[in-house]
């Protein structure tokens, strides 16, 4: 008989489900756009089972991560943190992968993983800089849908240096450079390279080791991407998956959580 | 007493030290607040007042202080002000304010210039030379200096036979309290690090005597458990506070014990006692001349890294398998000083997170998520 685990991520702007069978395959995701405080959690769950055609009962474990993890404790049967997490689903993605980058909607996180395992990591500060939000606020001024910020960067034609330091001074420099009449595409691709900028720093704290791979919301930037390839030297490595990292690793922990429970 | 009836009034009187100053008053005493770092309580204790450490505060904001501070200084030093502004600290009879750290320093001038004529405000300027001649005699003219205004404030002489008592009183503090920081590290199943933190917290609030008193019982009690089978993992905090018990939940839900910290509200301020004998006023000099292995102390031997070391020592010698660093936002020497306090612990194969943290935090979501990444690494 099949063994179905679930890992849910409820993050600060998006909730992911995956549901896996034996530890191994994928049988259904789900991604509602809120995260933690809203209803979608639950809405997440839903559609997971849904789409799976099974029910709570039939999930062997259940297993909550990221930034809301705690607020489901009654539904869930253990939380971890999403470092964790990230580094178990980027090892099961990428067998070859030792360092971990995962951009998320509030915060930036650095993982040195070994063998599957998370050995060191590095978060930013109390600050938005290079986070999702960080976009969020830069799209919202340049008045384009955050999913387009990657093919518009990638039409730059000139170089325009964007502060990497803070979110505020940078929305009041995007503002200069609209006012002065200064190409939106050349101003994405300014803003791409001020994350990459500040991410490449959080990283080289750890030490940056191939292979290299990027995962949450984020990745799906080729702007970022390609701006902190070119920041670090080194390639990075996405998945279709990327904003499941997170709940693959949730739902992986899970399936060995179960089997040592089984001992 | 029982371990967690004794745990439980020590957690009380932590989180209200007002009740402490208002007890204190209705029984006719003095109190003189403390700030941080160094300053010779003993003075405080001979003259026949009570000393209140300040070290802000984890449940106000600063809104009145901002009038006299740039936003750069530490929330510690600005909620202190704060409280002095709005009325918390109006039972107060006197303030020491130690100025060895850079904002401190002319935070000195902002309180007395706020506290005019409402406090008298003792300057105490330690020397950065602390260990030749030349610097004990200008850390026994400054303490001569506190000596005397404690004097004025309280109207009675301190005598070289109180200041001698006050001296085995505070003795006894610092050995009782550096035991139960040992007992503590070896009994995480029932001191928790909410209790270790309230307990340590305690002592700036209580007149020593009372606390000495109860914390021997409690050291007494611990002493007498049997060894505990921690099946969390052990850790080192440091930093120069880390009171906030929300904040210190944290490591508790995830089973992370404190086994020794290098904190300066803590452990760093414990560490050397003064001479029972001879002078006491010497004797006060001295012990902050052999005060050692703090950021904010001058080491001419700073290039051989011997801070770092000291606290790479700590660790491995209490057992504990990483360090937590607590680095409050916009102090410049422990920002300073991080760099080789991480070449040391990564040298040594020593796994530390640092967490930004300052006072007016009421949210932990962040540090929570790196304390608990923290558990699963070690």
């Amino acid at each position: 008989m099949s063994i179905y685990t679930l890992g849910i991520d409820i993050g600060s702007t998006a909730s992911k489900c995956i549901m896996l069978e034996d530890g191994k395959e994928i049988v259904a995701k789900s991604l509602i756009d809120v995260g933690a405080g809203t209803s979608g959690p639950q809405r997440a769950i839903e559609q997971v089972l849904a789409e799976a055609g099974r029910t709570r009962e039939e999930m062997s474990f259940i297993l909550a991560t990221g930034y809301g993890r705690n607020s489901l404790e009654e539904f869930a049967d253990d939380q971890m943190s999403e470092l964790s997490c990230h580094g178990k689903g980027a090892g099961f993605l990428f067998p070859e992968v030792r360092t971990v980058i995962d951009i998320g909607g509030q915060d930036v996180k650095v993982m040195r993983v070994e063998n599957g395992v998370m050995t060191n990591f590095q978060m930013n500060d109390k600050c938005a800089a290079g986070t999702g939000r960080f976009l969020d606020v830069m799209a919202r001024v340049l008045e384009v849908d955050v999913e387009d910020l990657g093919t518009l960067g990638a039409q730059s034609t000139k170089y325009v240096g964007i502060s990497s330091t803070c979110t505020v001074f940078a929305e009041s420099e995007v503002i200069s450079q609209l006012s002065m009449g200064t190409d939106k595409c050349d101003i994405i691709n300014g803003i791409h390279q001020s994350v990459a900028s500040r991410v490449a720093g959080l990283a080289h704290r750890i030490g940056v080791q191939d292979q290299v791979v990027m995962t949450g919301g984020v990745a799906q930037n080729t702007g970022v991407v390609n701006a902190l390839q070119e920041a670090l030297g080194r390639e990075i490595h996405t998945s279709p998956l990327t904003q499941y990292n997170g709940a693959l690793g949730a739902a992986l922990f899970a399936y060995q959580k179960y089997l040592k429970a089984q001992k | 007493m029982s371990i967690e009836v004794l745990l439980k009034e020590f957690a009380e009187v932590s989180e209200h030290p007002h009740h402490q100053i208002q007890a204190f008053k209705a029984e006719g005493k003095k109190v003189i607040g403390v700030l941080p770092y160094y300053a010779p309580e003993e003075l405080v204790y001979a003259a026949g007042m009570v000393p209140m450490g300040i070290w802000g505060s984890n449940k106000k904001t600063i809104s009145l202080a901002k009038e006299y501070c740039a936003t750069f200084y530490c929330t510690i030093a600005q909620l202190a002000l704060e409280m002095l502004l709005d009325g918390t600290l109006d039972d107060l009879d006197g303030l020491i304010t130690p100025t060895i750290c850079d904002t401190l320093r002319p935070m000195s001038q902002n309180f007395r210039v706020a506290m005019k004529d409402k406090l008298p405000c003792i300057f105490l300027a330690h020397p950065q030379q602390r260990k030749p001649a030349f610097g004990l005699q200008f850390t026994m003219d400054q303490y001569q200096h506190v000596k005397s205004e404690l004097e004025k404030i309280s109207g009675n002489t301190i005598t070289d036979e109180a200041l001698r008592t006050a001296i085995k009183v505070y003795n006894r503090s610092r050995a009782a309290r550096r035991e139960f920081v040992k007992l503590a590290g070896e009994h995480p199943d029932v001191v928790s690090a909410v209790s270790r933190s309230a307990v340590l917290r305690a002592a700036w609030f209580m007149i020593k005597d009372d606390h000495t008193a109860k914390l021997e019982a409690l050291n007494a009690e611990l002493k007498a458990l049997p060894p505990c089978d921690w099946k969390g993992c052990k850790i080192i905090t440091s930093g120069i506070i880390c009171d906030n018990p929300k904040l210190l939940q944290i490591f508790d839900d995830n089973r992370i014990a404190i086994a020794a910290d290098d904190v300066a509200h803590e452990s760093r301020m414990i560490r050397v006692d003064a001479a029972e004998t001879g002078d006491p006023m010497m004797a006060l000099a001295q012990q902050f001349a052999d005060q050692d292995y703090d950021i904010l102390l001058y080491d001419e031997n700073s290039s051989q890294n011997r801070r770092a070391d000291f606290v790479v020592k700590l660790v491995k010698d209490s057992g504990a398998q990483g360090l937590v660093l607590f680095m409050q936002q916009f102090c410049d020497p422990e920002e300073m000083e991080y760099p080789y306090l991480k070449k040391a612990l990564d040298a040594a194969g020593i796994p530390h997170i640092k967490l930004g943290v300052d006072q007016q935090m009421r949210d932990f979501g962040q540090a929570s998520t790196a304390i608990q990444a923290f558990a699963d690494v070690l």
